[in-house]
């Protein structure tokens, strides 16, 4: 065979394998499309049909009419709010991790990597009892002050590490040209890290906008409920109704999907090209 | 105008003095270079100045500020940076334009508009203003750090080995240019090199470091010919000098010198080496104090290669008995390998130091 056959072979393999890797992946959440585009009647019809030939929006209107506007808005405000708190505390401790040598600074990353090893549903007991103590249980603050305390440490780490490919020259020049520590993080370090701002940023907004256990336990009200819990809801009163359920999970991919597209340049490029020479 | 003045500084970094015990004292307007090899704390000493490492001991002066608890922020100095360190996510006009911005300075934009302008003008950097640092070249790089450094018409410009990135023609261009601009704006200028002849030719001062530690400070022609100790001989010039351990014994108007196994007449050094009469000394050589011949008085030597460099040809002669010494000749001038030839010392340019303490003997 010669070399351009062989080239040609080993990519139509590649490509293949990736096409195969990217179907199982997205064949599932297809699937749930599909379902939700489908009058219920037809569901669970005979040989199943991955393209509905009558779709229809029956499901979502529905979503709407039993008010799953206020999960959302709930979802929305408690990752956005642990998305900004996560990394307003993250930067500034990622910071003074990467630039500042102070005693028990090896104590502190050892703790970090600890607590990020910690499984969650080990602690779900306790931080109840804590947040029940503090009043703050069944709210969406307590929410918030907990999701955040959850990914906090893999902020800190994942910014820890990129602050610290920012080169140190850089950083020098802006405090002599007059500028503090803390302007020198806001207007040399942060610009600088918009990749590593993103991938914390990321991480920390698929948690909360996903997690469904510690939201189920810590809260029990309706006006508290986030888009997760109130997909199981939807579970529980219709039973085996796919419809509705499939169409609620769709509502709550849609927004992840949105961000990461809108972000996706941010893995790609590094920012910190012709900066430094030598 | 603002002058500098170290008192006692040290810095260690763990085992390593990086600077021990400096005492340098710049005066208002002058242009100082430390000049030194690799790892002899030049960079140090500005850093301390700058405010970017804390001195372990002593004191550090700008004006008649003690700085030594002040933030860089704080103290007033630009620095251009050896590898520029420009803000990469700014424009060359926004570089420029940021030390204007910060806090406590802020200047109306017009006002930052034009000077930002009248600088790049200067730098000759107008064309770019509106390009990112990674769309320019190392010089433009370069002229947009200094640009970045003037803008805010500092009392102490710092500068770290700024002309080490270049080429060798853009480096004499540019080492014109950073002298023209100190002319213009009489600022005390702090400059890092390894390169002498940058030194030589920039400076007012030069200190000249080794291991940490201050080996003389004075004047480039001081420097040049009258070497504290044979390091700082060593260092400076544009070979290596040839050290010739012996006795030297005055005779007359004349000096003789003993090495192991060969005698030189050092012909009317009889008063410069007076000092180093009747003791044990080490002898410096530079290839310019040496003149060659093919016959006539001196010492003689054999011819072992010679070589063109710039407009001199060097030869290296094998001094009859002796070590070899590399002096200047003519460069039209022939010599064959292993030709016989007679050497003569200028000797106003010997030098002569303690073989002990490496202190020159010559006052
Ligand atoms: N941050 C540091 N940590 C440990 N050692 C350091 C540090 N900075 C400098 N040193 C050491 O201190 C000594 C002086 O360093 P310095 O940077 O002042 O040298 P230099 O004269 O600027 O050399 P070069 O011409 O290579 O820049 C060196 O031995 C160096 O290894
Ligand atoms: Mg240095």
């Amino acid at each position: 065979m010669s070399w351009r056959a062989r080239s040609l072979l080993r990519r139509a393999v590649n490509a293949a394998i990736m096409l195969g890797i990217v179907a199982t992946a997205l064949f599932p959440i297809l699937w749930g499309l599909s379902t939700s585009l489908k009058p219920t009647e037809r569901i669970l019809e005979y040989p199943p049909l991955l393209v509905p030939d009558q779709p229809t929006l029956a499901h979502y209107r529905m979503l709407w009419e039993t008010g799953i506007g206020r999960p959302i808005l709930n979802s929305a405000i408690v990752s956005a709010a642990t998305v900004a708190l996560c990394l307003v505390l993250g930067s500034l401790a990622g910071y003074a991790l990467a630039r500042f040598a102070f005693r028990g600074k090896q104590g502190v990353m050892l703790a970090i990597v600890a607590v990020m090893s910690i499984p969650l549903p080990s602690v779900l007991v306790p931080t109840f009892t804590f947040l029940v103590n503090l009043d703050l249980n069944d709210s969406l603050i307590g929410l918030v002050l907990l999701y955040t305390a959850y990914q906090l440490p893999i902020t800190v780490w994942i910014l820890y590490g990129y602050f610290r490919t920012v080169p140190e020259q850089i950083e020098q020049a802006a405090m002599i040209d007059g500028y503090g520590r803390l302007a020198v993080l806001r207007k040399i370090v942060l610009p600088l890290s918009g990749p590593g701002l993103v991938a914390a940023g990321l991480f920390v907004l698929t948690f909360a906008w996903n997690d469904f256990v510690v939201a189920v336990v810590m809260s029990s009200s309706e006006s508290v409920r986030t888009l997760p819990v109130a997909i199981y809801h939807y579970l529980g009163f219709f039973g085996r109704d796919w419809g509705p359920l499939t169409a609620a999970a769709m509502v709550s991919i849609v927004p992840v999907i949105g961000v990461f597209v809108v972000f996706q340049r941010y893995f790609l490029s590094g920012m910190t090209g012709g900066s430094v020479k030598g | 105008m603002t002058g500098v003045r170290f008192s006692g500084v040290s810095k260690r970094f763990g085992a390593v003095a990086a600077l021990d015990s400096l005492d340098l004292a710049i005066e208002a307007g002058e242009f100082v270079s430390l000049l030194g090899p690799s790892g002899s704390g030049k960079s140090t000493t500005l850093n301390l100045l700058a405010g970017l490492i804390d001195a372990d001991a002593g004191e550090i002066r700008i004006g008649e500020r003690v700085v030594n608890d002040l933030p860089p922020d704080q103290r007033d100095l630009a620095m251009v940076f050896q590898n520029y360190a420009l803000y990469p996510h700014m424009t060359v006009f926004e570089n420029v334009a940021f030390p204007l911005r910060a806090r406590g300075r802020s200047a109306a934009e017009a006002e930052i508009e034009a000077r930002v302008k009248r600088v790049a003008g200067m730098l000759g950097v107008t064309e770019l203003l509106a390009r990112y640092p990674r769309e320019l070249s190392g010089g433009q790089q370069q002229r947009v750090a200094l640009g970045r450094a003037m803008v805010r018409e500092p009392k102490v410009f710092l500068l770290d080995e700024p002309l080490s990135n270049l080429d060798a023609r853009l480096r004499i261009r540019m080492r014109r240019d950073i002298k023209a601009l100190h002319e213009q704006i009489r600022s005390t200028i702090v400059y890092v090199t390894h390169d002498q002849a940058e030194a030589m030719t920039l400076s007012t001062r030069i200190a000249v470091f080794d291991k940490g530690r201050l080996q003389q400070f004075d004047a480039p022609e001081a420097i040049y010919n009258r070497p504290a100790n044979v390091f700082v001989a060593n260092f400076v010039g544009e070979r290596e000098i040839a050290l010739l351990a012996g006795r030297v014994e005055r005779d007359g108007a004349d000096a003789r010198f003993h090495g192991a196994g060969y005698a030189l007449l050092l012909t009317g050094a009889g008063a410069r080496l007076a000092p180093a009469a009747g003791r044990a000394a080490t002898i410096g050589v530079r290839a310019e104090a040496v003149a060659v011949s093919a016959d006539g008085p001196g010492a003689p030597a054999t011819v072992a290669m010679t070589e063109l460099s710039g407009p001199d040809r060097i030869v290296y002669a094998r001094i009859a008995g002796g070590p070899e010494i590399a002096c200047r000749a003519e460069p039209r001038s022939t010599f064959a390998s292993g030709q016989d030839v007679r050497l003569r010392f200028d000797p106003e340019r010997l030098h002569a130091f303690d073989p002990g303490t490496t202190l020159s003997l010559i006052p």
